[in-house]
Formats: structure tokens, sequence, C-alpha cells
């Protein structure tokens, strides 16, 4: 597979201030990153309000929205967010679909157990696409997925967010894609991430946390793939009980935490973005806690090849 | 126009003094004017005029939601905000109907963040026309309003929130956010029922509608004023009906399309509220539903045209805003649609306004 070009963008939870925000998504541009994504989901503040906050206080850089879900978003008010975006800052903006966190989307009464939800998301898409054009407006829409079947719907969007860093997991995952995808498709990981200088017990264990939910929100199907199911099971009943996630955490044992999370000292991350780059990966979303404070987005642009 | 009766030749402008509603601590010339822009005018238009809105003395600018449109209204309304900086915003209105209520107290939050304090959301039912096309159901709309209210405030303080209706469904949600600044919430509503729920738990209402509606309307929201187990000081009535500068005779036009589409919206309890017969509203709802705002405008009768909107010369029209301040109203919505060149009409609106304050 021909080695890509990756970008390189920072995932953002929007739960801080907006004014925080805005000032990691500045730094952000000034270290040279290409993309910031603001994440959206119910406990959050609302992703394109951030989204213009920050296109408001910075030149160049791409900005994410996403991943946003049309289970919570209509294809209407997606595809407006958009052409108000567009319409005031220029084209800097592109989309992440996907179903979303079903644990917080169950939370506000939203039912993650559609049949075909994966159809739900594709027929949204196409709405979007549909709205877009029609004002005039065009867009990159990445579809976030893990499972085979969120992948093999993928095919219709521009590229594929995978939500894991493992190389082994991620060219299961393009193999499956790539022979039935567009010529000028693009693969990206967006992941929990820490890339560290100096080790913060901090930032490991939110690092934990934040894998932990991935982990746990990703389809049966690939957790049987990779063998990871019967060891979640305990973290499964626990969180499906009601436990947060703070304490479902300690059952959910490292190894598996380290498919789905990019965690490496600096000096290592080269060489494995060099591996993401020769299984065909061109996009790179260094997830939470990656964006904790400007020192460790700092140490991540640090320690990125050619900045 | 809506208070069109006071200009008729050799009678005063003033309202008579005796409504019932008007309290003796009610400060004198104290009514503010806003300024009224829709979600479906280009942004760039927009920008335009909330720009020109900031330099003035205008006091907020209201942004209404066009459902038919290919913009989102908190994503207008954010870069309204982040476009000034002195001036107060509001959405007027959004209804629950249309997102998930967490999602409006998250995105009124993140706006309140952007203003710092100067955001106002309005919360309403939704235009009937509208509703009806996105095939949503109204019923039962004091139930919609309150629990959409109280549960806005709930995930604002941060409470961990579980509540289960048929409208809405939270379970164990919680914001991860900080609201930081408060959020005031204006109800946009129209039967007697949901006024005094304005008045009961809203921080200030939005009427909308004809002239004699009004003082029913203030009435209304009083009686939930009375029912509040704290009183009320910061309570704000503020008034949002079609204004048009008329330069020349032929720029009624503007005001009989506005004043065709409020019709076409306006409930039946409204109108009966407004002592305007449903038979001379049926035939402008139904050519607007079958030919569209033109030929329906052409079915607005004089009458119904002054009864709805405001109209006239600049001078004209800031007194008849102005004349609200009878009816304990604290601020004016102007516009749309303002006149045949907005930003021009808006202009001249502004100097009036300060020539009478």
């Amino acid at each position: 597979m021909e080695k890509a070009k990756i970008d390189f963008g920072i995932g953002l939870n929007a739960y801080e201030t907006v004014e925080e925000i805005v000032g990691k998504c500045i730094e952000a541009e000034r270290l040279g990153l290409d993309y910031v994504w603001i994440g959206d989901s119910p406990p959050h503040l609302y992703c394109p309000s951030i989204a213009a906050a920050v296109a408001s206080r910075t030149k160049k850089i791409r900005i994410g929205l996403g991943l946003l879900s049309p289970l919570l978003h209509t294809p209407d008010q997606i595809s407006g967010s958009k052409i108000s975006l567009t319409e005031a800052y220029g084209d800097r903006f592109e989309i992440c679909l996907g179903v979303g966190d079903r644990s917080q989307l169950s939370r506000v009464g939203v039912d993650t157990k559609l049949a075909k939800v994966w159809e739900h998301v594709l027929k949204a898409k196409r709405k979007i696409v549909r709205s877009l054009r029609s004002s005039g407006a065009t867009t990159k829409i990445w579809l976030g997925a893990q499972g085979p079947r969120m992948l093999a719907v993928s095919k219709s969007f521009d590229g594929v967010l995978m939500n894991y860093a493992s190389p082994m997991m991620i060219k299961w995952a393009i193999d499956k894609v790539k022979p039935v995808a567009q010529k000028d498709f693009d693969f990206g990981i967006y992941a929990p991430s820490y890339v560290y200088r100096k080790w913060r017990p901090q930032a490991y264990r939110l690092l934990c946390i934040a894998s932990a939910v991935v982990t746990l929100g990703a389809p049966k199907a690939i957790l049987d793939e990779f063998g990871l199911g019967k060891r979640l099971q305990r973290a499964k009943e626990e969180h499906e009980a009601g436990a947060r996630i703070e304490s479902v955490v300690r059952y959910v044992p490292n190894e598996v935490v380290d498919n789905f999370s990019i965690y490496t000292p600096s000096s290592k991350l080269s060489s494995y973005l060099r591996e993401l780059g020769d299984l065909g990966i061109s996009h790179v979303v260094f997830g939470f806690p990656q964006n904790l404070s400007k020192v460790t987005i700092r140490d991540l642009a640090n320690a990125l090849p050619n900045r | 126009m809506l208070f069109c009766l006071m200009r008729a030749p050799g009678s005063s402008t003033e309202l008579p003094a005796t409504s019932s509603l008007i309290t003796p601590s009610h400060r004198r010339n104290h009514l503010k004017l806003d300024l009224g822009i829709s979600s479906s005018s280009s942004l760039s238009a927009a920008i335009q005029l909330s720009k020109l809105a900031e330099r003035s003395p205008l006091n907020c600018i209201w942004i209404r939601e066009a459902l038919n449109t290919q913009r989102d209204i908190f994503t207008v309304t954010s870069i309204i905000l982040l476009e000034t900086s002195r001036i107060k915003v509001g959405i007027g209105i959004t209804s629950p109907l249309v997102r998930n209520i967490s999602t409006i107290a998250r995105a009124a939050a993140t706006l309140s963040q952007i203003g710092r304090g100067r955001f106002r959301l309005g919360l309403g039912v939704g235009g009937l026309q509208s509703l009806v096309k996105l095939g949503l159901d109204a019923a039962r709309p004091s139930a919609l309003m309150r629990d959409a209210a109280t549960l806005l405030k709930r995930i604002w303080r941060g409470e961990t929130v579980t509540f289960t209706s048929d409208r809405f469904c939270l379970s164990n949600y919680y914001a991860r956010y900080k609201a930081g600044f408060a959020t005031p919430i204006y109800f946009g509503v129209r039967g007697s029922r949901l006024l005094a729920l304005a008045g009961e738990i809203a921080d200030g209402v939005i009427l909308s509608g004809p002239k004699r509606y009004m003082e029913k309307a203030v009435a209304a929201v009083d009686q939930g004023l009375k029912r509040r187990r704290r009183r009320m000081k910061s309570f704000r009535f503020i008034v949002w009906v079609p204004t048009v500068i008329v330069d020349k005779k032929s720029d009624l036009y503007l005001a009989r399309e506005a004043v065709a589409t409020v019709l076409a919206d306006t409930p039946e309890a409204v109108l009966e509220m407004a002592d305007i017969a449903q038979e001379r509203v049926k035939p402008i709802k139904a050519m607007m539903a079958e030919k569209g705002v033109k030929r329906a405008s052409r079915l607005v009768a004089d009458d119904l045209l002054d009864e709805v909107a405001v109209h006239g010369s600049p001078e004209q029209v800031a007194l008849d805003l102005n004349s609200l301040e009878k009816y304990r109203v604290d601020e004016a919505i102007f516009g749309p649609p303002y006149g045949r060149e907005p930003a021009k009409a808006i202009g001249k609106m502004v100097q009036a306004w300060k020539k009478l304050k």
C-alpha cells in the first residue's frame, strides 16, 4: 500500500469553557497542527457554536465537527450548521457522522437500538450532501466507524475515522474497506491519546477512562474478532448496571486499552506514525486527554515529524 | 398597524391610560427598541444588520428560527454574538419539539458563554404550519413548555436529571459543562394558558398578535405572575409584530405579506381574543396554503393590516411602538420586513427613535 501524507489533528471534548477550548485551538494552530476536531456529545457544549468561536479566532486551521450523530441531530440541522459556518468563515469545516456514544445518547432518550442504524446514518449523509449542494456548498464527510457494518457503509463517505489505534486492528479495517472504496477515499484514526514527554499520572488515568469509554462502546463483532469480548465482560456488566465509567475502568485490562489508544512517549511517536503511513492512514486525530492542557498539546506537536 | 387607532386623524397618539395593568412603580420612557431578524436572511445580511444595531442605541437582536431555511439557528446566533460585543442577542423562538432538550440546554449554555451573558433563549411551541410540515404534534402545549423550561433550568444547575414524559426522556443525565452565565428564558407563546405559564415560570414573554389581543395577553401573563412564589421584578414584556417603514403607499405590500403570514399561523383562540372573526382569516389561510404569500396578501383588508402590523413613517412607527409602554411593555422589536430597503429603513427608524427618546 502506498504511503500517505498524514494530516494531524487534535480532538477537543467540549466540556471546558468556550474560552479554554478556543485558547487550545489557537495554540494548536500556532504549533502547526492541521486540524482541530470539536467533539459533540449530550453532556458537552454545542459543537457548531464552539466551531464558530474557534473559526472567529483562528485563520487557517481546519475545523472538524464531530462526531455528529444523526440520531441526535437532523440532517437539516447538521447541514444548516455547516452552511452557516462556511458562509461566515469560509470553507474550513469538515463533518464526521456516526452513531455516537450510545451510553450518552440513551441518557437523553435517543433510541440507539434502532434496527439498521447504519442505514439511518447513511440516509442522513445523503440528505446532508443534497442540502449542501442545493446551497452551493460542499464538504468532506467522514464516517466514524469501528465494526464491520459501519466500515462497509463507509465506502459511501469521503473517508473513515476509525476509533482504534492498534495497527493490527487498523489493517483489518482497511482490508475490509479498501477494495470497495473510491480512489480518493481517506483513512484516518481518531483515538484517545497520550503522547508524553514527561509522564503525568493524571493524564494517564484520564487516558484509561477515555479508552474504556471507547472500548465499552465498541461493537461486539470487533471485540470478538480480536478476542477482547470475554475480557470485558465484568466491565460491561458494571457499566450496563449504571456504574460510572470512573469506577468501571478498573475492570478494563490495560492491554485492551492499548488497542484503542495512542499511548507512547514522544520519542517513539514517529515510528508509530510511520507504521500508520505504511498502512495508508492519512489523517490522525489525537483525542482526549492529549488536549488536557496547552503543555500536553505542545508535547504532541513537538513530537510530530516535520513540524 | 398595531396601534393605528391612535393615528386616526384628529386623534391623540396616546393610548387611553386606563389599563389596570399600569403599576405606579412602572417607569415612564423606559421602553427599549430591539431589532428582529430571521434565520432565513442571508448570513451576510444578518451580520450587516447586527453590526448596524450594535452601533445604534438598539437593545437586543432577536433572531427568529425559520425551520424551512438552510441555516441552523444556534450556529447563526453564535456568529451574531461573535460579531457583536455590546448588544444582547436572543433566539425568538425555538421549539423544544425540534431538538432534544439536552441539545437546547447545551447550545444555549454555549451561546451564553460566547456572549458573556448577552444571550436570551426564546422558547415556544412553534409555528403551526411549520410543525405540521415537520409532522410534529403540538398537543398539550402547556405541559410541553412547563417541562421544557423546568428541565433546562435543572440541567443548567448541574443536577443529575431523570425525567420521563411523552415528549422528554432523560435518564441519569447530567451536563459535564458548567453553564457559566445565566440564560434567561423568554416564552414566545399565544394562548391564555401558555401566557399565564410564561408569567409563572419564564423570565419574560415575547408577545405577537393583533392589537386587541395584546391587552388580553398582558392580563393573562399577569395571572401567572401572581402565582409566583417570589415577586418577579425583572420579568420582561416584549412585543414582536411586523413593522414596516412606508415611504410610498406601494410599500404597503410588504406589510400585507407579513400580515398574511402572521394570520395564517394565528391559532383560533388568539383570533378570538382579538375579536377577529375566523371567517375573515380562513380565506387568507386557504390562499396561503394553496397559492402562497403574495396571493394571500391581496386578501388582507385594511383594518386587518392595521390590526396586525405597525407601518408608516419612521416617526409614526417609533411613536406607535413607544405607545406600547402603557401596557407595561419593556421592549418592542422592529422588523422584519422593515421596509423596501432594510438597512436604510433600520437607520431611519433608529434616528426616529433617538429623537423620540
